[in-house]
Parts: structure tokens; sequence; C-alpha cells
């Protein structure tokens, strides 16, 4: 099957599971996958493109900032579990709306 | 032939991993279909050619982020004391609209699809130089990125319960 539409649908994928997920460990498993989608794309285009050592260094970087995104959602999510004693989405609207 | 099997075979399993990230309700399962969908992609790298990419794909996602997710949820799990149930409010129009973007996606990319596939064949000692080279100002951002989260994750994992 052809990587760019395999990109295209992991995007979908990741959308949707945003979209309708409640929890927020579900939500941040969706944006990581809604983020693997470009990097798909960045490096399927790139073999094609004969991009070579420049998609490498940009998909290098990416991942770093998809690494660093990770770790600052992850940490705010064990904050608000114990803080709020919830990680579903639709609770933490209500708490903040108390 | 032998890269068409391999294309199908990393597309089923990025596709699959994927597919339970979205559907799965054992928050487990969920870490598992991560570490599959992630594996697939690292998988794809590899077939395309970019053997580094793959290699930090697999050390720091499958390695790194994977085993940070299931530290938070064992974290979260003790705190709540239960397991997380993941449930979800599967909606008709967010469908639409990730099916909608998806095909528009779909549409705008389709003339780079039909380009021949190759791949590339890129050393190291490349992606070193370029890294350091044209890319020398993007490289210290991105190390500049990872100090800013590492001192936000220190002060906000540090907060004190009310």
């Amino acid at each position: 099957m052809n990587a760019v539409f395999v990109a295209c649908a992991l995007f979908a994928i990741g959308l949707y599971g945003v979209l309708v997920r409640r929890d927020l460990i579900a939500i941040l498993a969706s944006v990581e996958v809604m983020i693997g989608a470009p990097l798909l794309l960045l490096v399927a285009l790139g073999a094609r493109l004969d991009g070579g050592a420049a998609v490498e260094s940009i998909g290098l970087l990416l991942l770093v900032l998809a690494a660093a995104e990770a770790a600052v959602g992850l940490a705010l999510l064990v904050l608000v579990a114990r803080v709020v004693r919830t990680t579903r989405a639709d609770e933490l609207v209500e708490v903040g709306e108390r | 032939m032998s890269m068409t099997v391999l294309m199908w075979a990393l597309a089923a399993m990025t596709l699959l991993g994927a597919a339970d990230v979205l559907l799965t309700r054992d928050v487990m399962r969920l870490g598992l279909g991560l570490g599959t969908f992630l594996l697939g992609l690292a998988g794809y790298f590899a077939a395309f050619g970019f053997g580094l990419l793959a290699l930090a794909e697999v050390f720091v996602y499958v390695g790194g982020v994977l085993v940070l997710v299931i530290f938070a949820v064992m974290l979260v799990h003790r705190e709540r004391s239960g397991v997380p149930r993941l449930e979800s409010r599967h909606d008709p129009l967010a469908a639409v609209a990730a099916v909608g973007i998806a095909a528009l996606l779909g549409a705008a990319l389709r003339p780079l699809a039909a380009l021949d596939l190759g791949g590339v064949a890129t050393g190291v000692d490349a992606v070193g130089a370029h890294l350091l080279g044209a890319r020398l100002a993007h490289f210290e951002l991105a190390g500049l990125l990872l100090l800013a989260a590492l001192v936000a994750v220190v002060s906000v994992s540090g907060v004190e319960r009310r």
C-alpha cells in the first residue's frame, strides 16, 4: 500500500481519536498517531524526491520535538491525576466549571 | 515484488496499531497498540533507507516515550486506586471530519504518490555534517527545547498535592 495514503489514513485515525476519546491518556496517544503521519509523509516523499541527509536530519529534529511534547504532556497528565483525581476530559471540564 | 509485500505488511502493522489505539478500552493494550504503530513507522523508515531515523524512532519512542507512558499509567493507577477504563464517545460528525480531512490530504498528495518508489542511502556522517552545517541553528534550538521541556517536566511534577 502506498505510504502517502497510509499517512493520510493515520492522520484521520489520530484526529478521530482526539475528537472522540474521553481519557487524557488515550487523547495523548492519538496525538502521537497524528504526529507519526507527517513524519511518515516526510520520509516517504523524501525517499521519492531523493532528499537524503536533509530529510533524515529534519526527521530527527521532528522526533526531538515529538518526544519533548510527549514528556511534557505526560507530566501534565500525572499532575492532573494527582490534583483532580481524574484523567477524563469531560470530568475536567466539570471541575473547571465549578 | 518483495518490496510491495513489505510495504503491505508495514501498512497493515501501522494501521492496525493505530486502530488499536483508537478502539481499545484497556490501557495496557493501548500501550501495545502504540508500540506496534511506532515499530511499523520505524519499519517504514528502514525500508525507505533511513536507517538512523529508524534506530532513533525505536530508541526515542519505543524505548523512551512508550516506557514513559507506562510509567504515567502506573502512577495514575496508583493515585486513583483503580485501572482506568478508556471510553470513547463515537460521533458521526467527528468521523465525517476525520475522513473528509484524510480525503482532502489524499487528493492533494495524489500526484506525489504516483512518483516512482525508490529508497535513498544516507550515511550517519552525511546526516551529522548536515545537522552541524546547514541545520546547526535548528539543532541548537532542538537542544534548547529539550532542556526547556526537561525543566518544565521537573517543575510540573514537583507541584505539591493540594
